[in-house]
């Protein structure tokens, strides 16, 4: 503490009180204190004007990152789908059937853009197969046919060095297991298979048989939903297909046309 | 780098320079309540920059400003607070050994910049 200004014990004490130096010296640290306090309070306001400009800053470059990451998704999507041509549209509607499963499901999993970018990818190991495999007309022969099945790994090796699709990646290795443990890669059973792979293959198997091939056409949602009914328990996560049952056939349907 | 010395007789203005530096700029400045104390801290640990506030009870920031340079010991970058640029106040400190001036009320940005470009000086 430095000098005390007021010494009340020395001076003596006149009427009213204090002197009018008292006076005066209390009225000067008053002020000061004032002045003071007027500064804090500028310099707070000045602090938080810019914490406010650094927030919006901040929330510009958080969108920007998520429509980069979003870019980057549809693109590697887009260059896999190219090599496939008849698939058409094939991952965009897997992701809408996927979505609209998973929003009944675990609306958190919906909202977590992984999710999505999950069921983009899940081909993206394929641009690792050869044309003449991918292409192949006829029956692929034992080695082709063992190569092809790696594309779930080659596709989770592919991204699991991106930071944004750590998630995502085990829908990738994970989208061609089956409920009952007959799929690949690991032969994971039921609830060991992650949510979204398990999702995934319910949407993925609804688009592939409602969608024309060069030889055989498209089944309508009705009987696609009967053909997935059948293998729920084997093939499928029961719990999923039943969601999948309470989807209207016209939100199905609407889900397709959008996507074109 | 030898760190930071913060003077100030106000403890919030202290606070909020070593809490943004500390935050930001990865340093761990020193404080000084006054004039007094600030030229006995600067001679024992030679601080790079000394933040100074003028108007203390003690010593101000003038008196401490002229002692730190006569030290000679050590040359930090001193940086004076002020209310007003280019007033009387600062002509004073810059006859006092004064190098920068920082004007009350400052944003954390113009501090961090300063000491970065302290920094690279």
């Amino acid at each position: 503490m430095g000098k005390s200004f007021i010494r009340t014990d020395t001076v003596p004490a006149r009427e009213g009180g204090m002197s009018g130096v008292q006076v005066r010296e209390l009225r000067d640290e008053l002020e000061r204190e004032r002045a003071e306090g007027r500064e804090r309070e500028r310099q707070l306001e000045r602090y938080a004007s810019d914490l406010s400009d650094i927030f919006k800053a901040e929330r510009r470059r958080s969108d920007q990152l998520r429509d980069s990451y979003v870019a980057t998704v549809r693109a590697l999507t887009n260059a896999v789908e190219a090599r496939d041509a008849y698939t058409g549209k094939h991952t965009e509607r897997v992701a809408a059937y996927g979505l609209e499963l998973a929003r009944r499901i675990s609306p958190a999993l919906a909202a977590d853009p992984q999710t999505e970018f999950g069921f983009l990818l899940h081909d993206v190991g394929k641009v690792a197969i050869p044309d003449e495999v991918l292409h192949k007309a006829g029956d692929l022969t034992a080695a082709e046919e063992a190569l092809m099945r790696r594309h779930p790994e080659i596709g989770q090796e592919m991204v699991s060095h991106v930071d944004f699709l750590d998630a995502a990646s085990l829908t990738v290795r994970h989208h061609h297991e089956r409920w009952d443990g007959g799929g690949y890669p690991d032969g994971l059973a039921e609830r060991e298979i992650p949510l979204a792979a398990r999702i995934f293959a319910v949407g993925d198997a609804l688009d592939a048989m409602t969608t024309d091939r060069p030889y055989r056409p498209g089944v309508t949602f009705a009987d696609a939903r009967a053909k997935i009914d059948a293998g729920a328990g084997t093939q499928w996560d029961p719990a999923v297909v039943e969601v999948l049952d309470r989807i209207p056939n016209e939100l199905l349907e609407r889900l397709r046309a959008e996507i074109g | 780098m030898a760190g930071v010395l913060v003077v100030d007789d106000d403890p919030f203005i202290r606070k909020l320079i070593v809490t943004t530096l500390e935050d930001v700029a990865r340093q761990t400045p020193v404080e000084a309540g006054d004039g007094e104390e600030a030229v006995l801290v600067n001679q024992q640990q030679s601080p790079e920059i000394v933040f100074l506030d003028l108007n203390m009870p003690r010593m101000g920031g003038l008196e401490a400003c002229r002692q730190m340079r006569a030290q000679g010991k050590s040359q930090p970058t001193i940086v004076v607070l002020t209310a007003f640029p280019g007033d009387e106040n600062e002509r004073a400190a810059e006859e006092a050994g004064a190098d920068l001036f920082l004007t009350k009320p400052f944003s954390p940005l113009e501090l961090l910049n300063l000491v970065t470009d302290i920094g690279r000086a």
